[in-house]
């Protein structure tokens, strides 16, 4: 039941820190910009690509607009919850908040696991309202019309598609906190190199087979590819058969990645407790 | 010398060398500086490749060093007294002789000095393995380089005022900014290709828009028979020149103000514990 | 020259500071006089709250004052402020104000350019300050490699590197260990007494003040209430402060005629777990109301193990100007 208890305390501690605005209204568009933006800039380079250059047609450009958008938000929904827990380390270390966590009863796990959930909830909501804006912004700038399949079983199956990518972010968020643990400056560094390289190769803005081989295949193998492809198959090809393929392959790729992440973590606190480093303040 | 000029010298010197100091007695810095914009800059390239327009791939990595430069005016000049104020070094700046001013051109000074290796390295890198195709004027590349810098890093300081008010909110309004300001003048990808006539204009108030289309010209031509259409490019360097001083000028006339209201609100030393 | 005959540095009138808050003006000064002379060391003594921060950060031109005026070494601190900057410096013990990636060093010369000196003086002074300060082996590491103790006598060394002729300190041993706070203590006095320099030092702590001050003025509620020597204050007292033991501890509520006892101040009490026993400092003008005082606690039934007659403090003094101890007038601000 403490695990329990310390998970709710935690995600309410993370809602209330990422959305505990006087101003929610003006908390929430503050958060939701970003995404938009960054998702604005690939759509206008597919613009400018699909004027100037040779390979887009009109029948396909509403498609790879789509391709594009689905992309963009859900990397930028994944980057955005899962550093968290490199930033409640980092911020807790400061705050000499961590090590009071560390040693509390059921101790790290549970309070960046809640930090993590809080900030999916966050991120889920700010995630969507950008890509329906993103899908107006398209047909103001562009005139183009999205071919989104949006039906109750889609946006249904696309909420369990998120819930499901929880495993990997999750598992993903406890390998950079295994770094972070040890870190007494530039923690912030490996996951903007993460992030970088998730653009790249979890099939966010372009097939990943367009990449060189062996490049293809680390695209094919991460979890994140997955779900993104589950959801693109949801959204906007309408295959129910393609998503649940793509969204099991997500899932076993994020339960690996979160056993895997969870003894790094573990095993970063033992040894950073060996060197005395667990309430090293960051610089 | 006259006292007060030896101050403002001496003040604008010992910021700039506390700034690029910090950065380059760290070298991982520069690793850690270039890995997001990098990875950014590959990944619109490959969109581009995608999208069959491999000549973009110059626009990506010229984003990618501008944007270095762009967080660097957000996060560490325009957020820096902020951050200063958190760690109880504005208020010795304030009683201290040493004018605002001063302290704000060597902030500048350094962050553009600190900001330089990464910027330039991924530069190298997007030249060398990438090869976009460009039809450099160098001579007028330079000129709207530095007025660029010049602008951006002048509207830093018009924005660090804001800050010094807003100072709490400042993380997220600088997350705010930073992608919205991206899209708006165009760092990778061309604005005059894309935006309508009226975003373009919208835009121009924008002193990264302006200095990105001058040196997307400069750099790339942008005109289909390869030549850059100069009168454009010579519009944004006047309007850079004019930004660029105006911002200034604001941002002296704020801080001087804020100063004030500070002083009588006694919120100068006002800081988180 | 003696310091009864120096000049005035600061000279405060009528100061008033007040300050909007949500549930209605907060006065932090109210009407504060002081005159402070060149090579003085003096104390601002008095609980968190009283207004100490308050008025140093207007003397600093940090702050604007409401009503009053106050200069310092003859400019205005609201309208001559860039005269005044020149010649002051401040320090906090709350801030460790320094740039985590520069040496110690590096620092002290970064502030000392903020005030035009040349650099080849710059270093020499900070090598002189940091040698009086213990300093010279940490001059060369990363700032945010300093513990808080060398990071405080960095900010120490910082105040002096300018060669201001007014110095104003705010807690500036706050958390420090014994033999940091010895250290900053002595140099403050040897800046006072060799340079002539003025030190305004804002502080709750007494054995500061004792140990180092020509003159303390006691401020509460943003008044000054008594300002003299620590001596003369201790001594305006009368007669030795009395204490007494009592074990079993007794209620506080029992504890509360002692107010109303013949020559009386005020008193405060404090109880020691370990031994069961409650100690009660008595402020009294007299040896007879020292005598009434134990008569009373006697006659309450209180069991008294011990009493005996001691030197007064500055804490004593301020119960006797207030009512109070310091403990119980933060308790209060703070409620």
């Amino acid at each position: 039941m403490s695990y329990v208890r310390s998970l709710i305390a935690s995600i309410r501690v993370g809602w209330a820190r990422d959305f505990g605005w006087t101003n929610p209204i003006l908390g929430f568009s503050l958060k939701t910009i970003a995404p938009i933006a960054s998702t604005m800039t690939a759509l206008t380079i597919l613009y400018i690509g699909f004027r100037n250059g040779v390979s887009i047609t009109p029948e396909k450009f509403p498609y790879q607009l789509g391709f594009i958008i689905i992309g963009a938000t859900l990397y930028a929904h994944i980057s955005a919850y899962s550093w968290v827990p490199t930033l409640a380390i980092a911020e807790g270390k400061w705050t000499f908040v961590f090590p009071q966590v560390y040693v509390s009863t059921r101790s790290s796990p549970p309070y960046l696991a809640g930090r993590c959930l809080a900030s999916f909830a966050s991120s889920t909501v700010t995630s969507i309202a950008s890509l329906a804006v993103a899908v107006v912004i398209s047909l103001l700038l562009f005139g183009v019309t999205i071919p989104l399949v949006v039906t109750p079983l889609s946006v249904v199956l696309f909420g369990f598609a998120l819930v499901v990518n929880i495993f990997a972010s999750m598992g993903l968020g406890f390998l950079l906190g295994a770094y972070a643990v040890f870190a007494s400056k530039f923690e912030w560094a490996l996951p903007t190199y993460v992030s970088g390289i998730l653009m790249v190769f979890s099939e966010a803005l372009f097939p990943v087979t367009s990449l060189p081989h062996p490049f293809s295949d680390i695209g094919n193998v991460l979890p994140f590819t997955e779900f993104i492809r589950a959801s693109r198959a949801v959204l906007l090809d309408g295959s129910v058969g393609s998503y649940f393929y793509y969204l099991g392959l997500s899932f076993v790729g994020g339960i690996i990645l979160l056993v895997l992440g969870l003894l790094a973590f573990k095993y970063s606190e033992r040894r950073a407790r060996r060197l005395g480093v667990l309430d090293r303040k960051v610089v | 010398m006259n006292p007060r000029a030896s101050i403002w010298l001496k003040t604008v010197y010992a910021r700039t060398w506390v700034r690029t100091k910090s950065i380059y007695g760290e070298p991982l810095w520069v690793a850690v500086n270039v890995g997001f914009p990098f990875f950014t800059s590959l990944a619109l390239s490959l969109l581009y490749s995608s999208a069959g327009l491999k000549s973009g791939i110059g626009f990506a990595f010229l984003g990618g060093v501008m944007v270095s430069f762009w967080g660097n005016v957000l996060w560490s000049m325009a957020s820096q007294f902020n951050w200063d104020k958190q760690q109880g070094l504005f208020e010795l700046y304030i009683t201290s002789p040493a004018p605002i001013s001063a302290i704000l051109i060597g902030m500048s000074l350094g962050g553009i000095l600190g900001t330089a290796p990464s910027a330039v390295t991924l530069a190298i890198i997007g030249w060398v393995f990438f090869a976009p195709p460009a039809n450099p004027l160098w001579p007028l590349v330079a000129v709207t380089f530095a007025l660029t810098l010049a602008s951006l890093y002048a509207m830093g300081m018009a924005l660090s005022s804001l800050y010094l008010v807003y100072g709490r909110e400042a993380d997220s309004v600088n997350e705010a900014l930073h992608e919205p300001v991206s899209f708006l003048s165009g760092v990778y990808f061309p604005a005059s290709l894309a935006f309508p006539a009226a975003l373009q204009a919208i835009a121009l108030v924008i002193p990264l828009a302006v200095g990105m289309d001058a040196l997307q010209r400069t750099l790339f031509s942008l005109n289909a028979n390869g030549v850059a259409d100069l009168s454009l490019v010579y519009r944004d360097i006047l309007l850079l020149a004019i930004m660029g001083t105006t911002l200034l000028f604001a941002a002296s006339k704020a801080l001087k103000i804020l100063e004030e209201k500070g002083r009588r609100a006694g919120t100068i030393a006002v800081r988180l514990r | 020259m003696s310091l009864r005959d120096a000049k005035s540095t600061v000279e405060v009138e009528n100061l008033r500071r007040e300050f909007k808050g949500k549930d209605g003006n907060v006065l932090a000064l109210d009407g504060v006089d002081l005159r402070v002379r060149e090579g003085e060391v003096f104390g601002v003594l008095g609980p968190n709250g009283a207004g100490k921060t308050s008025m140093i950060r207007i003397l600093s031109t940090l702050l604007m004052p409401s009503s009053g005026s106050a200069r310092v070494m003859g400019w205005d601190v609201a309208t001559q402020p860039e005269k005044v900057r020149p010649l002051i410096s401040t320090a906090s013990g709350a801030e460790r104000a320094g740039y985590d990636y520069i040496t110690a060093r590096g620092n002290l010369w970064f502030f000392s350019q903020l005030y035009g000196l040349p650099s080849k003086l710059a270093h020499e002074r900070i090598n002189e300050f940091s040698e009086m300060l213990g300093l010279t082996d940490y001059l060369d590491k990363k700032f945010y490699t300093l513990s808080t103790g060398y990071r405080q006598r960095v900010t120490v060394v910082r105040a002096f590197i300018n060669d201001p002729k007014v110095v104003f300190l705010d807690e500036p041993t706050i958390g420090l260990d014994v033999m940091t706070a010895m250290k900053i203590r002595e140099f403050l006095t040897m800046q006072a007494k060799e340079s002539g320099r003025t030190i305004l030092l804002a502080t709750h702590n007494m054995a500061e003040v004792d140990a180092i001050c020509n003159r303390v003025g006691i401020i509460d509620k943003g008044k000054i209430l008594a300002c003299d020597t620590p001596m003369a204050l201790k001594r305006s007292l009368g007669a030795p402060a009395l204490v007494m033991e009592m074990t079993p501890p007794p209620d506080p509520a029992s504890l509360e005629p002692l107010g109303k006892v013949d020559g009386v101040k005020g008193f405060t009490s404090s109880i020691d777990e370990e031994r069961g026993v409650a100690r009660i400092q008595v402020v009294v003008d007299s040896d007879e109301s020292a005598q009434g005082a134990i008569d009373f606690a006697r006659k309450s039934g209180m069991n008294l193990i011990s009493n005996w007659r001691q030197q007064s403090t500055l804490e004593e003094v301020f119960v006797a100007l207030v009512g109070r101890g310091f403990r119980e007038r933060e308790h209060e601000s703070a409620s």
